[in-house]
């Protein structure tokens, strides 16, 4: 059992080593496609969280036209803190208010900031749903607001959430598509070197098979190869990930809270469990390809 | 040891390797397959080892039926079936101890059988002090006491020989000859496929004769003609 084993270890070695050209090749491309696999999950992850983010803090903006009276101001008022079934809070902020948020949010841009003045500057209610769900409700409901005396307009961040869905569905298809296909090139190439291998050991393989070795003894080392070359992509493609999460991790913190990135952040033990998803998907890959080819590439 | 009961083979519609061949080979016999190229000897030995099935007859080898084997008993048939090629079949990149050692690691044989039996062996066909030799740096006669080393060193009950001597020039060949000889006189079952009418001459074994797939002649002590 023991020699059987020194064997398969030695025969796997010496075909890495033999075909090292091969071997790389076919490590890179293993590698490339299992990171992009899991930067895939990584992005779906942080899209679900930034929209999970938004959507929790997400608030409707009804908007006063500027010189509105003070009665249209406060009917408006009562008109919203009517339906508190669907709205958490309303928080009326006054032209001085809007005029400091303006002067805040255009801090580096002064000549947008110079055309802004009380004359036409409107003050604002900030509408806060009680959650995801009357979210719903509210913006089935936002034309009546719309239609009372006094109000500009109504501002939903729900465009900027469509957006942000799209954009996870857009990136989700092609970078899983982009992976799949890269993923059947590894278990190709996996399977091509190991049809390399044996071809180039053909007639050892076949003195092994004259001299009564079983098949599954001649295979072995040819499917242990394929395996340990699919792991070692995995590998490779696990530390590139990581250390691609971490300087993301790191480039995203830098941003101001306020800025709203947070939720790109992907933590938690997530990028963990990707790793590891990626190493079983590896080792899968690397025994698919080395296997077909084992078993058909027998008879040489 | 061995017997073919009516055992017919073609390659194609136009190509008939074995036509209705029979025949018993006892234990230890020593048996000479002669005949013109394509006459059908060496589908004859790749029929013994399952390397080739017949359309129709049955095969026997050491009482088991081994066209009816299945493919996974196949590996232990063969550790009792020794095969000797005229090319050698070496690999030239192992030692001569290692292509020996070769035929019983990829059996399984522990280390301490393999480091037993491997130089005796070697001693037996005369190669006991070029262990360590490539097959490149061998005579062709070595090379192929080599190749009868690697064959025999799991002491199979059957050797089958494919013109062993076909590369070899007339003393060589002879020298490889007395090699069989012996181990023929061990007990191990010796069937050999040749064009070499001197040794056939020589030895004055049993002849099997075949043209073009029938079995002409069936001669005990026999010549070449």
């Amino acid at each position: 059992m023991i020699s059987r084993l020194r064997y398969t270890m030695r025969e796997m070695w010496a075909s890495l080593t033999r075909n090292l050209t091969l071997t790389v090749a076919a490590v890179i491309t293993s590698m490339v496609s299992l990171f992009l696999f899991g930067m895939t999950l990584l992005i779906q992850q942080a899209f679900d969280n930034q929209l999970s983010q938004w959507t929790g803090g997400v608030k409707m903006i009804v908007y006063v036209k500027n010189g509105a009276p003070d009665d249209a101001v406060s009917t408006i008022q009562e008109a919203l803190e009517s339906r508190p079934e669907i709205i958490k809070n309303v928080e009326y902020c006054s032209i001085d208010c809007s005029l400091s948020q303006a002067k805040k949010l255009f801090a580096a841009d002064p000549e947008s900031l110079k055309f802004l003045s009380a004359e036409n500057i409107p003050s604002y209610f900030s509408v806060e749903p009680v959650d995801k769900q009357s979210i719903e409700q509210l913006l089935s409901i936002r034309q009546s607001f719309v239609a009372l005396p006094g109000v500009l307009r109504a501002d939903f961040p729900s465009d900027q959430i469509t957006v942000l869905g799209k954009l996870k569905s857009f990136f989700g298809v092609r970078t899983y598509v982009m992976s799949g296909v890269l993923l059947f090139a590894s278990v190709l190439l996996i399977w091509n070197t190991i049809r390399t291998a044996m071809f180039a050991r053909r007639r050892e393989i076949e003195v092994m098979k004259l001299v009564g070795a079983t098949n599954w003894f001649i295979r072995l080392p040819f499917m242990l190869e394929g395996l340990l070359q699919g792991l070692a992509g995995a590998a490779l493609g696990s530390i590139l990930l990581l250390l691609g999460n971490a300087d993301w991790t790191a480039g995203v913190r830098k941003f101001p809270s306020t800025a709203g990135l947070g939720g790109f952040v992907v933590t938690d033990g997530y990028p963990i469990r990707v790793v590891i998803f990626m190493i079983l998907l590896g080792a899968f890959v690397g025994a698919v390809g080395s296997a077909t080819a084992a078993s058909r590439f027998l008879d040489v | 040891m061995i017997r073919l009961e009516n055992v017919t083979k073609s390659y194609s519609t136009e190509v008939v390797a074995l036509r209705d061949a029979s025949f018993d080979v006892a234990k230890a016999e020593f048996v000479f397959l002669v005949g013109p190229s394509g006459s059908g000897k060496s589908t004859l030995l790749r029929m013994m080892n399952r390397q080739e099935r017949p359309e129709k007859g049955s095969v026997w080898v050491a009482g088991r039926n081994i066209n009816e084997m299945s493919d996974s008993k196949v590996p232990h048939l063969r550790r009792n079936i020794g095969n000797i090629f005229p090319d050698y079949k070496l690999l030239p990149n192992r030692t001569v101890h290692e292509n020996v050692a070769f035929a019983l690691e990829v059996i399984g044989r522990p280390k301490h059988v393999i480091r037993q039996q491997v130089p005796a062996v070697l001693d037996l066909v005369g190669l006991s002090g070029k262990q360590e030799r490539f097959p490149h740096q061998l005579s062709g006669g070595e090379q192929q006491r080599v190749s009868i080393a690697r064959a025999f060193v799991n002491r199979p009950l059957i050797l089958l020989a494919d013109e062993p001597t076909g590369n070899l020039d007339p003393a060589t060949g002879e020298g490889i000859m007395r090699l069989l000889d012996r181990i023929n006189k061990t007990g191990t079952t010796v069937v050999m496929a040749t064009h070499d009418q001197r040794i056939v001459n020589m030895m004055r074994k049993r002849v099997i004769q075949l043209d073009r797939g029938i079995i002409v002649r069936d001669q005990a002590r026999g010549v070449y003609e």
